[in-house]
């Protein structure tokens, strides 16, 4: 079993969201809230218990209103800083599949993996326990295709070998190719045919320098029992 | 599946391990991505969506007579395992604490609900069909000729009757003397 990925194909997304449901409905996630921003977008943001969102993006075009609906969830970056910060060593990165699950019962909420995230992805459960797209690695270690992209109608989401899907996505022409290379190569791609900035998408996404630093000062303070403060993250990073 | 173990097998087992962990060969299992498959050893039952008339697949996965999942049937010819947001909901239909399990009623003029049971509205539809029924039977037209029906009611049906539904919705209705008799894809 090689690397695995997702393939985003923005074009093709109908916006339809049934990778929301399905994702919700593969781990039983509740409902949430719904609020109205002005646009179909919702919920509100990724939470604890919404892993997965179609952003729904307005984009004016010769006079017409055009949408773009983007996935926003956990990329599964190549490196990732998560992993690399996690004091608990309760985030981590599948060496087989790439992708990048957790442990909760280990998690001790300090939420450092979130300032660690160059895409602001994870998120905590009502407990404050690290809770994100994880890939459904329960279903890929199975065989099975994750939730998303076995839902996905329009195969706006696909699923497969990382390399078969680059070498996919570039025979069919698509110009960029948003997570190929940046942070080791993401787990998530998105086949694009513009600049990665149009989709909302994070140009040249860097983690923060001093995570590894950050990591192994956590590591002390969790080995000496002294509580981590949120706030110490953030002043330590920023 | 059945798998029995043997003494013989335990042993060739015992006596493997032996050998790779004195070669220093690490046999912990690796790190776990702990949970079980939710779905592993459920029993699989295909069904069709009962939403829209395109009729997708679904495989249903039960235990012990509970649904834990439900999902894309990937072998289904109209769908291939593709669902839209409702189909995909589907395991709700079973599963949400927020499911109606009691009929409920609203009386003329009133603002609330309440629960009845289910002979109770059963009985009530049935009467208020037949007084409406009675009241407004037309056994002639205009022109005097045998007509025999009703146009005091009409009936939508629903895209996810199957044929045999169907057939015998037709019958009921035709007999009660309905003619208008939609259908919700047509709405």
């Amino acid at each position: 079993m090689g690397r695995k990925a997702l393939l985003i194909t923005p074009e093709l997304c109908i916006g339809c969201r049934a990778c929301q449901v399905a994702c919700k409905s593969w781990n039983n996630l509740p409902a949430e809230k719904t609020k109205n921003n002005g646009t179909h977008e919702n919920p509100p943001d990724l939470s604890g218990y919404t892993y997965v969102k179609i952003r729904f993006i307005e984009k004016e075009v010769k006079g017409e209103v055009k949408w773009l609906f983007v996935r926003q969830s956990c990329m599964h970056c190549g490196e990732p800083a998560c992993v690399q910060v996690c004091p608990v060593g309760a985030m981590q990165k599948d060496p087989e599949t790439g992708i990048v699950f957790y442990d909760k019962s280990i998690c001790i909420g300090c939420q450092a993996c979130r300032s660690a995230c160059p895409f602001d992805v994870p998120r905590y459960d009502k407990e404050g326990k690290i809770s994100k797209c994880y890939m459904c690695i329960d279903r890929v270690k199975a065989g099975l295709e994750p939730a998303c992209a076995k839902t996905c109608p329009t195969g706006a989401i696909k699923f497969g070998e990382r390399d078969e899907l680059i070498a996919q996505a570039k025979a069919e022409g698509f110009k960029v190719l948003y997570g190929e290379k940046e942070l080791g190569g993401l787990g998530v791609i998105f086949a694009l045919n513009r600049e990665p900035a149009y989709y909302n998408l994070v140009e040249n996404p860097k983690a923060p320098e001093k995570v590894v630093a950050l990591g192994e000062m956590l590591k002390i303070l969790v080995a000496k029992g002294i509580p981590i403060n949120n706030s110490i993250i953030k002043e330590f990073l920023s | 599946m059945d798998v029995k173990f043997t003494r013989r097998d335990f042993l060739k087992l015992s006596i493997g391990s032996l050998v790779l962990s004195s070669l220093g060969i690490n046999l912990e299992p690796v790190k776990a991505y702990a949970k079980e498959l939710k779905i592993k050893n459920a029993k699989e039952t295909t069904t069709i969506c009962p939403y829209c008339s395109v009729g997708c697949g679904i495989i249903v996965y039960s235990k012990g007579g509970k649904v834990v999942n439900t999902e894309g049937d990937p072998d289904h010819v109209i769908s291939r395992g593709k669902l839209c947001p409702k189909g995909a909901s589907l395991y709700q239909l079973a599963n949400n604490p927020t499911r109606l399990l009691k009929p409920l009623y609203r009386a003329p003029y009133s603002d609330k609900w309440k629960e009845v049971s289910w002979d109770w509205a059963l009985d009530r539809i049935a009467k208020l069909v037949k007084k409406t029924r009675d009241k407004y039977f037309i056994y002639k037209n205009e022109k005097g000729q045998v007509v025999n029906r009703v146009e005091a009611i009409a009936h939508v049906g629903s895209a996810a009757l199957d044929n045999e539904e169907c057939y015998i919705l037709q019958k009921f209705l035709r007999a009660l003397g309905i003619v208008y008799i939609e259908h919700q894809a047509r709405i």
